[in-house]
């Protein structure tokens, strides 16, 4: 039985019935296979904060798993892996380019003690005809719907080499919920505080922006959640400060707006991408539990000037996100760039350099130039230049990036930033009545680690 | 952003190709008989109306089909892949036009190296 619909069971059940206790007992019922799912480690941007989120792709993955496997979850990125012949079945589930390497060198290690291991999620598919080269199995898509058959073929010994899904999204009525109960949850606390959790409302964007490569990993198309799914999952949620991380939620203005009022109720405070400019759709984010967005700031024009007044205007902060090393940015203009953010007073900001990435225009456009000289994805974490950009030489963008970080941050840092954030949401969560102190025998802990300064 | 790049003198009928895992793919297509005999074929990027790989992802394996389909001999097809001008506020989708060739090795193309032209340069071309 899925995990989906033993939620949903336990949704629509009242709590004596005899089902509600057969579901139970399905439950408990002793696990006939041991699934090892693994996120892995990749090395972060030493400018960022060392904050790091329970991920999204395994908890969406881990819902479609039948209830006869055990899924025992491992994020190297908090806890250490333990490498051995245990698991009957291992999954490797990668987000991010800079995580391929390492998600490679894994499944050869599992492989070389004879056990069978199958790759997804979004980094696999931008990099799938290399990860084939480390996997028993590749899946390309979205896993709604599919996973029974791929656990079928492993059981059957007849493992497909491709389970490719890409053309073919499923039906949006079967996402969800995330099945949030393999994560180890002690492990995403900084000391005593939780970070918040990952969700999604839709999928696919209509957008073909320079550097992403949703277009292909998701479809051209924007694909909405079922608004009373969306509710379902929020509900069940037990952490009140979400990230929801579609791709934008600019794509669909009433289906926007009747999802900011759905969440109104449920109190719930939430990071996101863009939200449409729209006064009656700021006004409905904000009273919806809007705490900032992340918004890309690509020039100094007026309209990003007002898009973040806009935001202020109704109690959201901003997050800028500034993307360095573009052909259409001199040196000059990125020092400019750097004093305007510091002029429409941003809440925080985050510098990346351009990474073309597989599947991007950027990609495209920079291969058709040749001027990409470093293949190797773990340097493409947006930190690190691993093209020729147009107007100054590599070694340049790379001290203007350190340049931007350090000219932001000068006169506050990011954690006194960061910690202003924290405590605007804190008195929204407090006037509100959903204020949950700090864990305090965590306080010494930080994603699993304990540390010193508990300050 | 533009969304619909629309017929042209590039660009005067559409074009289906399998791309990264069979995806179903769409270009916009131009082919000219040139007066010296050679075919100049312009294959369009045409963006949120491609619902698969873009061009310059398969470009190789995309001018191998159009070379077949249109029995042309390798050292009588030239390609060019051609991005419209989607008018938007960003830099990046203005009009480029690229001279792909490859290597040959008797049966598909491979080794695509772009060379930029510019739009007079495209003009000239279909008219030799």
């Amino acid at each position: 039985m899925h995990y989906r619909i033993k939620k949903e069971l336990n949704r629509i059940l009242p709590a004596e019935s005899c089902f509600k206790e057969t579901s139970m007992m399905l439950k408990t019922k002793p696990r006939e296979m041991k699934f090892k799912l693994i996120y892995p480690r990749w090395e972060k941007l030493e400018e960022q904060t060392i904050f790091n989120l329970p991920p999204h792709g395994p908890v969406v993955m881990a819902a479609e798993v039948p209830e006869d496997v055990e899924i025992d979850f491992t994020d190297e990125n908090v806890e250490a892996l333990i490498i051995d012949d245990n698991a009957d079945f291992v999954g490797i589930s990668m987000m991010l380019t800079t995580q391929v390497k390492r998600g490679w060198e894994i499944a050869d290690q599992y492989r070389a003690l004879g056990r069978k291991v199958i790759f997804g999620g979004i980094s696999t598919m931008l990099h799938a005809e290399e990860t084939m080269l480390h996997a028993d199995s590749i899946f390309l898509g979205e896993v709604e719907g599919r996973l029974e058959q791929v656990f079928e073929d492993f059981r059957k010994n007849d493992l497909k080499e491709i389970y490719n899904f890409l053309s073919k999204p499923p039906d949006m009525n079967l996402i969800g919920p995330a099945n949030r109960d393999i994560l180890r949850k002690d492990l995403y606390y900084h000391k005593g505080f939780r970070m918040v959790d990952l969700f999604h409302a839709s999928r696919g964007c209509i957008y073909d922006c320079y550097p992403c490569a949703v277009r292909y990993l998701g479809g051209r198309g924007f694909r909405p959640r079922p608004i009373d799914r969306v509710v379902e999952e929020l509900s069940q949620m037990d952490n009140n400060r979400l990230f929801i991380v579609d791709n934008s939620l600019a794509l669909d203005t009433e289906w926007e707006k009747e999802l900011f009022k759905a969440m109104i109720p449920l109190k719930k405070k939430w990071v996101s991408h863009t939200i449409e400019d729209k006064d009656e759709v700021l006004n409905l984010a904000a009273q919806a539990g809007a705490w900032y967005v992340y918004q890309a700031v690509f020039d100094r024009s007026d309209y990003i000037r007002n898009r973040i007044r806009q935001y202020h205007d109704y109690g959201i902060a901003v997050e800028g996100t500034i993307l360095l090393g573009l052909d259409n940015q001199t040196e000059d203009d990125i020092k400019r760039l750097i004093d305007f953010l510091l002029e429409i007073d941003l809440d925080l900001a985050e510098f990346t350099i351009l990474a073309p990435f597989p599947h991007t225009k950027a990609y495209s456009d920079l291969l058709k130039q040749n001027r990409i000289f470093d293949k190797d994805w773990n340097h493409y974490n947006a930190g690190k230049v691993v093209y020729y950009p147009k107007h100054m030489s590599p070694a340049r963008l790379t001290e203007l990036y350190h340049y931007a970080w350090d000219t932001f941050y000068k006169d506050e840092p990011q954690t006194m930033k960061m910690f202003n954030l924290i405590n605007k949401v804190m008195a929204k969560e407090i006037g509100d009545g959903t204020y949950t102190p700090r864990r305090r025998d965590l306080t010494d802990v930080s994603f699993g680690k304990k540390v010193t300064n508990i300050v | 952003m533009e969304t619909n790049p629309a017929f042209s003198n590039y660009m005067d009928r559409y074009l289906d190709y399998p791309g990264h895992w069979d995806s179903p793919s769409k270009c916009g297509l131009k082919l000219v008989k040139r007066k010296d005999g050679k075919t100049l074929a312009i294959a369009t990027e045409i963006y949120r109306q491609n619902p698969g790989t873009p061009v310059t992802e398969v470009v190789a394996p995309l001018a191998t089909r159009i070379l077949k389909t249109n029995a042309e001999k390798p050292d009588n097809f030239i390609f060019i892949e051609h991005t419209p001008d989607l008018r938007s506020k960003l830099t990046f989708y203005g009009e480029t036009f690229d001279l792909v060739e490859f290597d040959w090795n008797g049966e598909n193309f491979s080794n695509p190296v772009w060379t930029r032209l510019t739009k007079e340069q495209v003009d000239r071309m279909m008219e030799e």
